[in-house]
């Protein structure tokens, strides 16, 4: 799995000196926007066992966040900062009161949250120009550096990108993630063994909407203008096919679907209407007949595999 | 002024009742949120468009349409519902969830994103009630909405199906144990609470503007509607959808519309925060 990881790395790396075209470089950057989002969404919904349907607000909060500092005249990495502490806060506002209900309330709630963010992009006008947007936002610049061509844009996603996934590996091989993952098995048990459950939820919970306004914060910078479309369920039925099928909990197998399904549907080249049914029919063809997404439908053939070699052997 | 808010409201009201009910029915008996419930709403609008365009009159498409409703609910049920039952929770939670992708999208496909009209003779009746105005498809949805509530405590409390039902609300193993064929009433649940969505969309098709996407906006309300009215609850929605609408009314005539869309979430953020199992307690069962 290693040398795999190492691989994929490499190839990240010299991606833009093989790509050629610009358009296949705006999908390079792209493919990182959905590796930050599906990585952090997998820890609330893999390793924590949250359905939630709010990431698409947080996102979209991110990007209106770092937007409005940008136009003012603030440095990147200061609205980059505002927007992670934006998402942040309003993930712990959304988390704490959601975390203590029913598992069905929960993921009502968080859709209703990203539809109640849409509603106010879209009428409160006077701060967010409601469906006009909020065009013209400037290049980003770092350490002195204007970050002006696609390959550049790239490279800050891609390490944006690696260090969301070095941050969810962390927290996941951390006391906390393993107290994340007993609460999902059981949140009775863990609690009988004095684990708080819904204080390592909340904590989840509020490190993955911190990196969806991240990545918010980015993709406002890459394409210039933020309006409510960030808040689109759109968003949110790519990183579910992301997550379902690369294989909740699974760190490397989400990050590879992130990958297949930022590119696979720019070159089926259907209209956005058919992409969605398509995108609706893939996904309910996983619930129901691959679970625990191809990375689980993998390991389980291995295991079968290696199961029927020790009978041949006995 | 007053007195017309009042009506528009609980004209709105009995609309957002429709709705939640059957979400909340569904959810009472199986445990299932039909995040699909939505879309049979949108559906229930564009079959009676589709009928009235095809030269049916608005009395006969409108029937028609609730049925074709039904149909499209029993094959979510097929596709989505009873594949999942039994599955940890998210699982139906995400079937749904693709099949009103699927739809919301298909429609779009088929009627494209352009809002519509359903024309229907009685929209343009004014009946004038001293102060008050309202058109005769108004008091349709009403009328429809008193008569769906009627129906559905006569089949519950009334009929063998019924007391089926109200046993698999209080206990599905007990319900196989004696013989209770679980999944048929299950089937005839989710059929029923996606008609009386559908039903809500046919009657208030030709009141609103109808679009693809008018399922998401009703799912929203519906949401806090049940979560409010404590989920699983059937009389806590259908008074809470009631309280709902009449609030919005009164929100959007003497404040903003802007308030108006958000009153159903503000209270539902209240609710969660000082009573998370909803006004009503957990009594489900019609």
């Amino acid at each position: 799995m290693r040398w795999l990881a190492g691989l994929a790395l490499g190839a990240a790396v010299a991606a833009p000196f093989v790509l050629s075209s610009d358009y296949a470089l705006h999908l390079a950057v792209m493919a990182c926007v959905y590796l930050i989002l599906a990585s952090s969404l997998n820890l609330v919904m893999g390793h924590g066992g949250l359905l939630s349907l709010a990431h698409p607000a947080f996102f979209g909060a991110g990007a209106y966040a770092a937007a409005l500092l940008a136009i003012r005249g603030a440095p990147f990495l200061a609205g980059l900062a505002a927007a992670l502490a934006l998402a942040a806060a309003a993930g712990a506002a959304v988390g704490l009161p959601a975390l203590r209900l029913s598992r069905h309330a929960f993921v009502m709630v968080t859709l209703s949250v990203t539809l109640l963010f849409q509603i106010l992009a879209l009428n409160w006008t006077t701060v967010t120009r409601g469906p006009m947007g909020i065009p013209g936002i400037p290049l980003p610049a770092l350490l002195g550096v204007t970050i002006a061509t696609k390959t550049q844009f790239y490279y800050l996603m891609l390490a944006l990108a690696l260090a969301c996934i070095a941050s969810v590996v962390v927290v996941t091989r951390s006391p906390a993630g393993r107290a994340l993952m007993a609460v999902r098995e059981s949140d009775v048990l863990a609690a009988a063994l004095g684990i708080n459950p819904l204080r390592y939820r909340l904590q989840a919970f509020v490190i993955a909407a911190a990196w969806a306004g991240a990545a918010g914060a980015g993709y406002a910078h890459y394409i210039s203008i933020v309006d409510p479309s960030v808040f689109d369920f759109y968003w949110m039925e790519s990183l579910l096919v992301m997550v379902i099928l690369g294989g909740p909990g699974s760190v490397a197998g989400v990050a590879a679907a992130a990958v297949v399904f930022t590119a696979v549907p720019e070159w089926l080249r259907v209209s956005q209407d058919l992409r969605m049914v398509l995108y609706g029919a893939i996904l309910l063809a996983a619930i129901l007949f691959l679970p625990e997404g191809l990375s689980g439908w993998l390991a389980a053939r291995r295991t079968a595999r290696a199961l029927r070699a020790e009978q041949a052997r006995a | 002024m007053l007195e017309q808010h009042l009506v528009n409201g609980v004209i709105l009201g009995a609309g957002y009742a429709l709705i939640a009910v059957g979400l909340t029915l569904v959810y009472g008996i199986l445990e299932v949120v039909n995040f699909a419930h939505g879309e049979l709403y949108m559906v229930g609008a564009y079959a009676a468009l589709s009928l009235t365009l095809a030269g049916a009159p608005y009395g006969w498409a409108a029937p028609a349409a609730v049925l074709a409703v039904g149909a499209v609910g029993w094959v979510a049920y097929r596709c989505a519902i009873r594949p999942t039952l039994g599955r940890p929770y998210e699982a139906a939670i995400l079937a749904t969830l693709a099949v009103s992708i699927i739809v919301q999208n298909g429609a779009r496909l088929i009627w494209t994103a352009t809002p519509r009209e359903v024309p229907s003779p009685l929209a343009y009746q004014v009946v004038e009630i001293g102060t008050v105005a309202v058109t005769s498809q108004q008091l349709l949805v009403l009328g429809v909405a008193v008569a769906a509530f009627g129906g559905l405590h006569l089949l519950i409390f009334h009929t063998r199906m019924g007391r089926a039902v109200r046993a698999c609300a209080q206990s599905r193993d007990g319900c196989l144990m004696v013989g209770v064929d679980v999944r048929r009433v299950a089937a005839v649940t989710v059929v029923i609470g996606g008609a009386l969505a559908g039903l809500a969309g046919v009657a208030m098709a030709p009141v609103y503007n109808i679009s693809p996407t008018m399922g998401t906006g009703a799912v929203f309300k519906a949401f806090a509607v049940v979560i409010i009215g404590g989920m699983g609850n059937v009389l806590g929605a259908a008074a809470v959808g009631l309280a709902l609408g009449l609030l919005e009314s009164l929100v959007g005539g003497y404040f903003t519309l802007t308030a108006r869309d958000a009153v159903g979430f503000l209270g539902m953020i209240g609710v969660l925060l000082l009573r998370p199992q909803g006004l009503f307690a957990r009594r489900v069962r019609a």
